[in-house]
């Protein structure tokens, strides 16, 4: 994955930024051009950045003389003395969004938070109120973003090319959409479906969920209903309950259980007959869900076999142990029972595929599992499925050698969500930043992979220590989001493990309680140690192989 | 479109409506080899015109965005050239660089354009006043951060701290895709 826009290095940020505003100076855009040479990320981000410029440009252009769907509403402001412009669609959408989010409190909130770089006075807030619960074979139009299970939704177009999708609103509505179809989510309590067949499932403390039609208005008082929508127009059924429904200028009507209507673009509603088969059946699907899970988790276990075969491989742990187990085997093979992991109060919980595959949870502070690896090693790659529930410790452990002593590694996550992973140098020379900290070393981090938005949500990251190529990476799904050279002062060629302990950390050097409690509030669903460097291939490999949902490969760069 | 005609008025109709269908997306891949939107215009129209005067060598069985690229490439170069003394006009081998790789991110672009849809309808009201105010044609920065009693550069901050929101938000939605 090439870095984002934030990701890069403030300096590389704010030449984007003047050259796009003008006000870069010679001797900075010298610079912005030499770095802009030699980096393809850079020039890839100019370009988005320069698209961005573009766009807005495009829309207040449309705005001022063809209508443009978000510049539509707001008419533009005549030069030079701009006056105030409406903006009725989104004002009336936004407000009732937030408040439904409050309301229910299980709005996925994510602030961003203002940078010491940056004076500019407000947060912006950006709020999702619906969840992608389940896919199948979900195909995504040309250009449209394809989402995964777990994704938050907020004010939005969701489009599905081929497939089935089932979406929850945070007000406990249940849409089931039958692609080709596009949907726009208007916020927690209401949507607007352009075209496509789908089937809502009302419980009662939704009741009052709404649901547009380009000429129909239904509010759905607790029930079971059928909407398609095509070009000539709409049809509605409702299987159980009731509907209020307005269609185009005509009176508001209560539509019972049982019947249903035509609704055409050009003429009133009509009562009808409709099948139930036309619109997505979730018992009907339910099966293929299964199918699909099953499918999935079968890929896995071939996989799983093959890679723990893997003769890099110092430790493979998949937590897949029987309930209450207090241990977890070492897979690598050839296996060694030695090298098994003591289960200490983490909780054997759901994993990736759920009622198949099991992972451990870290949640109590005093989870952990402890392991002894033995040896020498020239070079160290870590990989494991993440779930994270909240970083809310200073340090979150994924992989953790005990004493930290010389060639010793640790793997964790920072509370701003980067990636750290660190080798020992050398245990009695003192740190220069940091004298009373044990040893010199250094923290190679990743740019934030982890914020709230992600949460609950499994994640699959790598990282490795690269002593013969003089670098460290980070990985996140398989593509390759940072990397930074071990510079000669820091270089160690000489790697060990000893005891170590996943998920949390067991002997902490200082007893300020940030240091010391580093247990994981989350999942690890499986776990591998090389004593290898992977290539980039090699990792893409392993996240393809071991992801979860039938999607067709991605393309691998 | 001034063109020579040198053809039929069937092909004037055909290069009419494909150029109106890819006109935006061929605006934004030369915004990002030039300095200025006034640069960018400068260049389209000059690539249409020269579009339209080589049309019958374009082969209808290939992409048109592909070969107008092309143009717009050798175009945005020529233009460089006479201005290559301005500020902030990129050296050569940057702009055949930033034209090459453009050139496969058309599709990205407008995906793009469609998630900027939505991250705009989710960023609170006086943010989308402040950037239809600052993207409003023939508005000055100046003239407004005057109007609105701050520094251009205090303005310029507020920008660019919208722009990266919108980043933020642009590249959550589609780094997603595939």
């Amino acid at each position: 994955m090439n870095p984002r826009f934030h990701q890069l290095p403030p300096d590389q940020q704010a030449w984007i930024q003047d050259y796009v505003n003008g006000t870069l100076d010679e001797a900075g855009f010298a610079a912005f051009q030499n770095e802009l040479a030699r980096n393809p990320a850079l020039r890839s981000q100019l370009r988005r950045y320069l698209a961005l410029d573009d766009h807005l440009r495009r829309g207040s252009d449309e705005a001022a003389g063809i209508s443009a769907d978000w510049q539509a509403a707001a008419a533009p402001p005549p030069p030079p003395k701009p006056v105030a412009f409406s903006m009725s669609r989104l004002r009336q959408a936004w407000p009732a969004a937030l408040a439904a989010c409050l309301a229910f409190g299980l709005a996925v909130t994510l602030f961003w938070k203002p940078r010491p770089d940056d004076t500019a006075t407000e947060e912006a807030v950006a709020s999702g109120f619906a969840v992608v619960t389940r896919l199948l074979n979900a195909q995504w139009p040309e250009g449209a973003s394809a989402r995964r299970e777990g994704d938050a939704l907020g004010s939005e177009t969701f489009a599905l090319a081929d497939g089935a999708a089932e979406i929850q609103f945070f007000c406990g509505a249940t849409v089931t959409l039958q692609g080709p179809a596009r949907l726009t989510l208007d916020s927690a309590w209401a949507a607007t479906c352009h075209a496509g067949s789908l089937r809502v499932h009302v419980p009662p403390a939704a009741r009052g969920f709404k649901l547009h039609a380009p000429d129909t208005e239904i509010t759905d008082l607790g029930t079971e209903l059928g909407l398609e929508v095509t070009e000539a127009g709409a049809k509605v059924a409702v299987f159980e309950g009731e509907i209020a429904m307005r269609h185009r200028e005509g009176p508001e009507q209560i539509v019972p259980g049982g019947k249903g209507f035509d609704l055409p673009k050009s003429s009133q509603a009509a009562e009808t007959k409709v099948s139930p088969d036309t619109f997505p059946n979730p018992a009907l699907l339910d099966p293929h869900f299964q199918n699909q899970r099953q499918r999935s988790f079968e890929r896995w276990q071939t996989h799983r076999d093959t890679f723990a075969a893997d003769p890099r491989l110092i430790a493979y742990y998949t937590f897949d142990q029987p309930r209450g187990s207090g241990s977890v085997a070492n897979l690598a093979v050839p296996n060694d029972p030695e090298s098994a992991g003591a289960i200490i109060l983490a909780e054997t919980v759901d994993g990736r595929w759920p009622g198949l595959k099991q992972a451990l949870e870290f949640r109590r502070p005093g989870s952990r599992v402890r392991v002894n690896l033995p040896g020498e090693f020239q070079a160290f790659t870590f990989s494991a499925w993440v779930r994270i529930d909240s970083l809310d410790r200073r340090y979150s452990s994924l992989f953790m050698a005990d004493g930290y002593e010389t060639g010793e590694p640790h793997w964790q996550l920072r509370d701003d969500g980067k990636l750290m992973l660190s080798v020992m140098v050398d245990d009695t020379r003192p740190n220069p930043k940091m004298p009373e900290d044990a040893g010199f070393h250094r923290v190679y981090y990743s740019p934030p992979v982890w914020d709230v938005s992600k949460s609950g949500q499994w994640m699959h990251l790598t990282s490795v220590f690269d002593p013969a190529a003089r670098e460290v990476r980070h990985y996140v799904d398989g593509r390759r989001v940072s990397e930074q050279a071990i510079e000669p002062d820091f270089f160690i060629g000489t790697l060990r493990i000893g005891n170590a302990e996943i998920g949390n950390w067991g002997e902490p050097f200082r007893d300020t309680p940030w240091f010391a409690i580093r247990h994981l509030n989350g999942r690890i669903d499986e776990l591998a140690v090389f004593k290898a460097a992977l290539t980039d291939e090699a990792i893409a490999r392993i996240f393809e192989g071991s992801r979860t949902g039938s999607a067709p490969a991605r393309k691998l760069r | 479109m001034p063109g020579p005609p040198p053809s039929s008025d069937d092909a004037y109709e055909r290069f009419l409506k494909l150029f109106a269908h890819h006109e935006n997306d061929l605006r934004t891949f030369i915004r990002s080899l030039l300095p200025t939107w006034h640069d960018a215009d400068e260049v389209v129209q000059q690539s249409a015109l020269v579009i339209w005067r080589k049309f019958d060598q374009f082969d209808p069985s290939t992409e048109f965005m592909k070969w107008a690229c092309v143009i717009a490439r050798f175009e945005a170069l020529a233009y460089r050239r006479k201005m290559a003394r301005d500020r902030l006009v990129f050296r050569e081998d940057i702009l055949e660089l930033m034209a090459d790789e453009g050139a496969e991110e058309i599709d990205q672009r407008q995906a793009e354009y469609e998630a900027l849809e939505s991250c705009l309808q989710a960023i609170p009201e006086k943010h989308r006043r402040l950037l239809t105010l600052a993207y409003t044609p023939g508005i000055k920065v100046k003239e407004l951060a005057r109007q609105a009693g701050s520094s251009s550069a205090a303005f310029y901050m507020r920008l660019n701290r919208l722009r990266k929101d919108l980043m933020h938000c642009i590249e959550s939605k589609t780094q997603s895709a595939s």
